[in-house]
């Protein structure tokens, strides 16, 4: 359905389609002194521990399963954290009981682009944490050491229907650090809030903002990005050589870099035009690694097929353009040609980058979705929960535990009133691994420290 | 003057076939006080003259089908639609100034070809009230513009003079409320346009604040009560200052935002002031909405507060159309479907005054906006769009990007004619 571009073309020829990397630049055995990814972060590791989970089985809803997949009239059965069935008139002993007729289930959202936590509210200058703009190379930076656990903005997101949120250090720099991966629990520890064994990624950003914030001291041009990637890459390539001779040496900005080039780091690319995300795969083939996601990929259409032929997913954005140049070639179909790209094989994600836009990501879907058929694309409402769940679950390396309703997933699911595509339509329960989190009826939240004795007003 | 015309025409009925005559037939149209009615429309140089369960077919030619669609006036948003083609390019800007303040008007820097104007016309919207953005104490006006096809579009205003109140960087709350107050005295008691030497007000320990005698006429507008104050503001107490200031001053006005309006709802419903909001705007994002809630909205309307809604995260213009998705949402947080509808359509209108705009009747422009189904859901698509009884052309560049990469070609997309 979509042309294939000549940047694909000539890409071909230089160095191959897809896995078939000339083997000078595959990733060699893996080392690193203090490879804090063997253990998942290490002594910073998660500690979370989920609230205790109920047994409960939600009948005759309309589900969808995150798969793709729709089901009227199932019943889901979750306890101990995980989903335990998925069927019709499930036989189940000693569980709770929930009509859902007329509403619908799904798993719960992920949302793989926030700044919740390292832009807090209120938005004030001392926990502005987001850009360590200092430097363009920042792969030292952990985001999850700006995160504020008080910030009172998850719970937003929460009564929104998301379960999972991903936090990623700002696009100021071409390497920006590593981003963490967050359940939407309260907390008052970072590492409490961890979603266990979720990689770390790495948020690199092209085009505009880098070359902006450092145009004084370099880089300033969008040549000048690429030369300080691909500087840093090499940097990166003989520290992976020093430790074969001295394994104990320590280079904390080349430890997140040579954790991508072992594969274990996952690169999460903020990216708006088609020719720099080609750019960006050309520099992944030299030095051997992976995107995993280009972020905010406003002209992703344009290369819809490369990135379905190259397995990278986009997390897109379904209408914002307009506010600088590289996001002005917008279509709000973009979302959806993505996703059916070379017979449907995309990875199309809808994200946020916002703390506003992170509460209704439903109505965003839905307005892509409208879009996708508007131009001739027969995409069901199943598929386009995808771009909730399934996808942005698989881009951060958490599928296997969360983003869809398989049988022993983590029992991350929400409970709507309604359609989910329908502006109308309001979260009415969240679980997050089998624990009640939000219910809309009892104004059951959590809450944090921040909104303690702020409110000067009566709730409903 | 409209009823002559109106009578003038009426022959017509007769003598049916002028170019520009629209039947609009069988839509489910959104009349005031009443919500979605099925209804003929008759449209005729530029405005709609009929509006009636039949309408015999015999009397257009020109005949929009429009039976299971949903006719509402077209959309009024407020942004700065036509003044910003590109957010981060100051050159592709014209809603700032630094040389006036509160007499800037931007509108006569409309630009009718922005692709923003284009794509919001395809989605609903006519026209817009144009929001300023001057630096100083004042914003500047607010002006009405209509986002017709062609180079000319019809324009009133200034509707309204825009400023803010509450948190700073520099001075107190309660200075910036002295220097309005002091300004409006020097206006209202010292100011005489026709002297030389008061053309121009200074304020400030450098004179950095400079008002010229348009920024002073401006201001003698409020006072006079030619046009409303609209303050931007937020704080619960911050709020009743204002509503304070102008009972005072006896000026009119109007509030923007108003994050912990719903705090105060009861004394802004008593003032009979109207807000202009984006009802999804539920963050404690300052010290000075720590209050924001998702429940602001429905319990200004329960109060009994005109409401006008705009969508917050449109980036000033580019997704002003997305007023609808604000309107929505406020109709799942217990706003009356109608009055959601209407705060997208007539009540902008109602507020500032606009003429002729804003409700399907007859005499009215025939500003009308159809779509394929309920106009406040996401997946809802926009078929046609009326703006003074033109039929506007729909395509933008957004639609055909879209079809340039979805189509099969023998030549690789660049080597197309478009």
């Amino acid at each position: 359905m979509i042309k294939k571009l000549t940047v694909l073309l000539s890409l071909s020829i230089l160095y191959g389609c897809g896995s078939d990397v000339p083997s000078i630049f595959k990733p060699e055995t893996e080392s690193s002194a203090k490879n804090f990814e063997n253990d998942i972060h290490g002594t910073y590791a998660s500690t979370y521990s989920p609230l205790k989970s109920k047994n409960i089985v939600i009948r005759n809803a309309t589900i969808f399963d995150g798969n793709g997949n729709k089901f009227l009239d199932y019943d889901l059965h979750f306890s101990d954290g995980k989903i335990k069935n998925l069927g019709v008139d499930l036989e189940v002993q000693g569980a709770r009981e929930i009509d859902a007729t007329g509403k619908y289930v799904t798993p719960g959202i992920v949302d793989n682009h926030s700044h919740m936590g390292v832009y807090p509210a209120p938005g004030v200058r001392t926990s502005s944490d987001g850009n360590e703009a200092t430097n363009p190379v920042t792969a030292e930076v952990w985001a999850e050491h700006s995160v504020w656990s008080q910030d009172p903005q998850y719970k937003l997101a929460l009564a929104g229907g998301v379960t999972t949120f991903h936090v990623l250090p700002g696009s100021a720099n071409l390497f920006g650090g590593r981003g963490v991966t967050l359940k939407n629990v309260s907390a008052n520890t970072v590492p409490d809030m961890k979603f266990p064994d979720a990689p770390h990624s790495l948020k690199m950003a092209c085009g505009e903002n880098p070359k902006r914030v450092y145009r004084s001291r370099g880089p300033s041009t969008r040549m000048g990005n690429v030369a300080g990637y691909r500087k840093a890459w090499i940097g990166a390539e003989n520290h992976k050589k020093r430790l074969e001779r001295d394994p104990e040496h320590r280079d904390i900005k080349n430890e997140t870099l040579v954790g991508v080039l072992d594969g274990k780091i996952l690169v999460h690319n903020h990216c708006y035009r088609a020719d720099e995300m080609a750019t960006m795969i050309n520099i992944s083939q030299e030095f051997g690694y992976k995107v995993s996601t280009f972020h905010h990929g406003v002209e992703a259409y344009k290369i819809a097929d490369l990135l379905a032929d190259e397995g990278i997913c986009a997390a897109l954005w379904a209408d914002w353009w307009g506010f600088k140049h590289e996001a002005y070639d917008m279509t709000i179909a973009n979302i959806a040609i993505v996703d059916q790209a070379r017979g449907g094989t995309g990875c199309a994600i809808v994200h946020s980058d916002s703390a506003s836009g992170i509460q209704r990501l439903n109505q965003e879907a839905a307005k892509a979705l409208a879009a996708g058929r508007r131009a001739g694309f027969e995409i069901s409402e199943a598929r386009a929960m995808t771009w909730l769940t399934k996808n942005p679950a698989k881009s951060l390396g958490i599928l296997d535990k969360t983003g869809t309703l398989d049988l022993g997933k983590d029992a991350d699911l929400v409970i709507w009133d309604g359609n989910p595509f329908s502006v109308y339509t309001k979260a009415e329960q969240v679980y997050i691994d089998g624990a009640l989190t939000f219910d809309k009826a009892s104004n059951f939240m959590p809450h944090t420290d921040f909104d303690i004795g702020i409110k000067e007003w009566e709730e409903k | 003057m409209r009823l002559i015309r109106f009578l003038i025409l009426f022959p017509f009925f007769l003598f049916p076939h002028a170019d520009d005559m629209y039947l609009l037939k069988g839509g489910n149209v959104f009349l005031p006080n009443v919500g979605f009615v099925k209804k003929d429309i008759l449209v005729d140089e530029g405005l709609i003259i009929s509006i009636e369960d039949e309408i015999d077919s015999s009397v257009s030619e020109n005949i929009i089908n429009s039976d299971g669609k949903y006719i509402t006036p077209g959309l009024i948003v407020f942004s700065a639609l036509g003044l910003i083609e590109i957010g981060a390019l100051p050159e592709t800007i014209d809603i700032r100034s630094e040389t006036y303040n509160a007499g800037f008007n931007p509108s006569d820097a409309f630009n009718p070809f922005s692709q923003a104007v284009r794509l919001n016309r395809s989605k609903g919207v006519t026209s817009t009230v144009n929001i300023p953005s001057a630096s100083g104490y004042f914003a500047g006006l607010l002006s009405y513009t209509k986002i017709n096809n062609g180079l000319k579009q019809k324009k009133q205003g200034p509707l309204g003079l825009l400023t803010s109140y509450g948190q700073s960087y520099d001075d107190s709350r309660a200075a910036n409320l002295m220097f309005i107050e002091d300004l409006f005295s020097y206006v209202r008691n010292g100011y005489d346009s026709t002297k030389a030497d008061q053309i121009q007000f200074f304020y400030g320990t450098d004179n950095e604040y400079r008002f010229t005698k348009r920024d002073l006429e401006a201001i003698q507008k409020v006072i006079n009560k030619e046009m409303p104050l609209v303050v931007r503001v937020n704080k619960a107490t911050d709020i009743l200052k204002v509503l304070e200031m102008a009972k005072s001053e006896n000026i009119n006005l109007v509030l923007w935002e108003a994050n912990e309006g719903h705090m105060v709802a009861e004394e802004i419903s008593k003032a009979e002031v109207p807000v202009i909001m984006d009802p999804l705007n539920n963050i404690p994002g300052s010290f000075d909405s720590l209050n924001a809630t998702y429940e602001n909205v429905s319990r200004l309307h329960i109060a009994g507060v005109k409401l006008a809604f705009y969508y917050d995260q449109s980036s000033g213009a580019h997704n002003a159309y997305l007023a609808t998705q604000s309107a929505g949402n406020a109709v799942a947080l217990g706003v009356s479907y109608n009055e959601a509808l209407a705060s997208v359509t007539s009540n902008p209108a109602e507020i500032f005054d606009i003429k002729n705009v804003g409700v399907i009747a007859i005499g009215y422009d025939a500003d009308l906006s159809i779509w394929d189904n309920d106009p406040l859901e996401l997946m809802t698509q926009v078929e046609t769009v009326f703006i003074d009884g033109s039929k506007q052309d729909l395509s933008n560049r957004y639609d055909e990007l879209t079809e340039r990469y979805t189509k099969e070609e023998e030549l690789p997309n660049s080597y197309r004619s478009r």
